[in-house]
């Protein structure tokens, strides 16, 4: 018995002891700080490159997030299978993605970045303002690339306080901004009405749709409301805003079941008005089908991407070779239910741009090169749109193209009928 | 209780050294480690100092007291906020520290002073309002809390003319500031007070026969788990340096709780485990297959409490236990099995006898 009580704590401080002695003997190496002029980054050898992303691969944002890394994955599968990437400093290397799952958790984001940091040469792709603002410091701090994420979040694009990230998908305000001025331009009077989500989401759609239309003297903003995102219904904004007499409803939500509901309570209300729903929820087989979009004369939303599943892109090589990487390499078997998908494809293409122009193995040759593309038509853009990274403020794609829904999927529209 | 903490005394008392090689040690390594270990390794350490901290918390309300609290990552959230426009507006990081501190505490008293008189699962509904409100709240004050864009604060870089690294710097103050709040509270639900929590526990009425207001306990209770929350609040500005809305998401108060459930409830050394269940697993599943954390970690939560009912600080003692019982079976001279009934009593006393060897386990 004495034995018994004696040995444990003994035990367990011999064990500690030896602990202690054995981790002093190693101290520390390279604390993964600054690396010497000309010497390789991190995650970079003559012949691989490793991408690191954080990104929701579980939880309620885990469908797009899991096309955010079925893209850029099946994008470089492809291109490893075609032999690797011929790199600006004539090394061929292949590329490796190495994504976590952050369940759309700052805290578990910033775990995942600092997991990561020393052993990628580079950040990307991944989705979420709050995930990716959680370690935007850190990123900064220690000088890794933060690179063509998916958030419409203009920090990212403001290259004084950000200088080690670039977004990639269109700031909200450059969305808003493209529906405005194809508005404005119609000649006719219209009257909008305007909902948007209560936040910085929100407010960039109005703020760039608003600007657009200052000073037309066709357009006259008859209503303006707000909900909260964590809302549960809209009913009593849309049957307020029915009343206003607004022919274009300007709805500028982030939550997938709201648009379904709010397209269905104006039906019920047999109000019609054209819609402006923004990209990501303006998703015809995940939105317009079930909320019956096809009722009202026009559901307009604005695109930079192909969308595969549009009897116009079938027969598309782009899109073709896209499914086809992306059923092989991509582990997404099932036709892409978001444009992340297209979006993380198109992100691939870009970093193989900027692959091809770094001319060194560091990240700040890295950055030099991403800086410096303009005028890229990455496969999968609309026509109209391009890769400019060269533009101060904006993110990687700042153009976009306004398109009608057709029922079945979206029309490049000219002009507001 | 008493009963409980005899049992190990005799050995103590033959080897005083120990009694004191232990705790020492153990500060010994605790200061060492961090400067030898890899950075990760010390973020890492560090975050679990931040969720052990909150776990304690929520041990003072339920593990000690019974009363099931769904809100603590509310105040999690609040000790951030408050850290966080603090930093950003300059203040003195010692005044922003009592803050951090003394606003949760204050709300937690506030809400306690209603919720404790209702009973039972009453308390828990009262608390599930806490991160419900809290998310559109934290959104709708965007003045000051910055919206859904969260805020940043940085200011936990190694202060110059120190030769510490930025992480080693920071896990040593989680270390001393979650030191600190570990020993209070160990002290506290040890003596007079822990006793108190544990009749309230044990039954109402019986307290009340006794001249403790089972009421007054629980607020106190409350209170301080709320105010304990705000540390750890702080603590989580300090190494995460980020706040946002989803911080304070319902679904991270429910895993604070399973923390808490796997670490063993009511138990000091628990809270560490079940800080670093909630920091680990999710790195451990992300090891195993992105795509499937959240199935992983389900499977994992069954497991755990299908084999250790009580939580993973009881998994020395169902080790020894079982090992006992294969000597019974093999050898005649089985020793007589010392008093460790399962009573949740005994299990607080064996914890806390043997804090040392398990964190050290864990570090």
């Amino acid at each position: 018995m004495n034995l018994h009580f004696r040995s444990q704590p003994a035990r367990g401080i011999a064990v500690v002891s030896a602990l202690a002695l054995a981790l002093t003997g190693c101290g520390r190496g390279d604390a993964g700080g600054d690396a010497a002029a000309g010497a390789a980054s991190p995650g970079i050898t003559d012949t691989t490159l490793t991408l690191g992303m954080t990104t929701p691969l579980s939880g309620s944002t885990a469908g797009p997030g899991t096309c955010t890394v079925a893209g850029v994955t099946a994008y470089f599968g492809m291109k490893n299978a075609e032999g690797g990437i011929q790199f600006g400093d004539g090394k061929t290397r292949t590329v490796e993605i190495d994504a976590l799952d952050d369940a759309y958790d700052p805290q578990k984001a910033k775990a995942n970045y600092d997991q990561l940091k020393n052993e990628v040469f580079a950040m990307t792709a991944g989705l979420g303002t709050p995930t990716n603002r959680a370690w935007r410091d850190a990123a900064i701090a220690d000088e890794v690339p933060q690179v063509l994420i998916m958030t419409g979040d203009p920090l990212f694009s403001d290259t004084d306080q950000s200088p080690w990230q670039l977004g990639f998908v269109p700031k909200y305000q450059n969305e808003g901004q493209a529906f405005g001025e194809l508005l404005a331009s119609s000649g006719e009077a219209h009257k909008v009405a305007i909902l948007s989500q209560n936040d910085d989401y929100g407010e960039g759609y109005v703020e760039g749709f608003k600007s657009a239309v200052e000073g037309a003297a066709n357009i006259e903003i008859v209503d303006e409301l707000t909900y909260e995102a964590t809302d549960t219904s809209v009913d009593a904004q849309i049957t307020e805003l029915s009343a206003s007499g607004a022919d274009v409803l300007f709805n500028a939500m982030s939550v997938v079941p709201l648009v379904v509901s709010s397209l269905q309570k104006a039906q019920q209300l047999n109000w019609k008005p054209s819609w402006f729903l923004p990209s990501n929820t303006s998703s015809p087989a995940g939105v317009l089908e079930p909320g019956g979009g096809a009722a009202f004369p026009g559901i307009y939303s604005v695109s930079f991407a192909k969308a595969p599943a549009s009897p116009a892109s079938a027969s598309d090589e782009d899109v073709q070779t896209y499914l086809q990487a992306l059923k092989e390499y991509g582990d997404y078997p099932d036709s892409p239910a978001f444009p992340h998908c297209q979006w993380s494809w198109m992100v691939g293409a870009t970093l193989e741009q900027a692959f091809t122009a770094m001319t060194e193995p560091t990240r700040e040759a890295f950055m030099t090169a991403l800086r410096g593309i303009s005028g890229f038509e990455a496969p999968l853009m609309l026509p109209g749109t391009s890769v400019d990274t060269t533009q101060a403020g904006q993110p990687a794609v700042s153009t976009v193209v306004v398109q009608k829904y057709n029922g079945t999927g979206y029309d490049t529209v000219e002009a507001f009928e | 209780m008493a009963r409980a903490m005899d049992a190990p005394a005799p050995s103590s008392r033959q080897r005083p050294w120990l009694r004191w090689a232990g705790p020492l040690l153990l500060v010994v390594a605790l200061a060492v480690l961090p400067l030898v270990l890899a950075e990760g390794t010390n973020q890492t350490l560090a975050r679990i100092g931040v969720f052990a901290v909150a776990v304690l918390g929520l041990n003072v309300v339920m593990g000690y007291t019974g009363q099931v609290s769904l809100g603590q990552i509310f105040f999690l959230g609040l000790g951030a906020y408050v850290t966080a426009y603090g930093v950003t507006h300059d203040w003195n990081i010692v005044l922003v520290f009592l803050l951090a501190c003394l606003l949760p505490a204050v709300v937690g008293l506030l809400v306690a002073l209603a919720a404790a008189r209702l009973g039972g699962l009453a308390i828990a509904m009262v608390t599930i309002a806490l991160p419900i409100v809290g998310v559109p709240l934290a959104k709708r004050l965007g003045d000051l809390t910055g919206g859904s864009q969260g805020l940043s604060a940085r200011f936990a870089d190694a202060p110059e003319g120190t030769p510490l690294y930025d992480d080693q710097w920071q896990l040593y103050v989680v270390l001393v500031i979650g030191g600190i709040v570990f020993l209070l509270t160990r002290s506290l639900v040890r003596g007079k007070y822990g006793r108190a929590f544990a009749i309230v526990k044990g039954n109402e009425a019986v307290a009340s026969s006794m001249g403790i207001s089972p009421y007054r306990y629980k607020v106190l209770a409350f209170t301080i788990a709320s105010l304990i929350g705000g540390v750890s609040g702080f603590l989580y500005m300090l190494v995460i340096q980020y706040t946002s809305p989803e911080t304070m998401t319902f679904g991270h108060s429910i895993q604070l709780v399973a923390a808490m459930v796997i670490g063993g409830a009511g138990s000091i050394v628990g809270s560490v485990l079940g800080g670093a269940y909630y920091v680990l697993v999710p790195q451990l599943t992300n090891l195993v297959d992105p795509s499937l954390t959240a199935l992983l970690q389900g499977a994992l939560l069954l497991i755990v409490l299908f084999v250790l009912p009580g939580g993973l600080v009881s998994l020395p003692r169902a080790l020894t236990r079982g090992r006992r019982r294969s000597h019974t079976g093999g050898g005649p001279a089985a020793p007589p099995t010392p008093p460790t009934s399962p009573s949740s009593t005994a299990r607080s006393g064996t914890a806390a006898d043997e804090p040392e060897t398990e964190r050290q386990g864990q570090v």
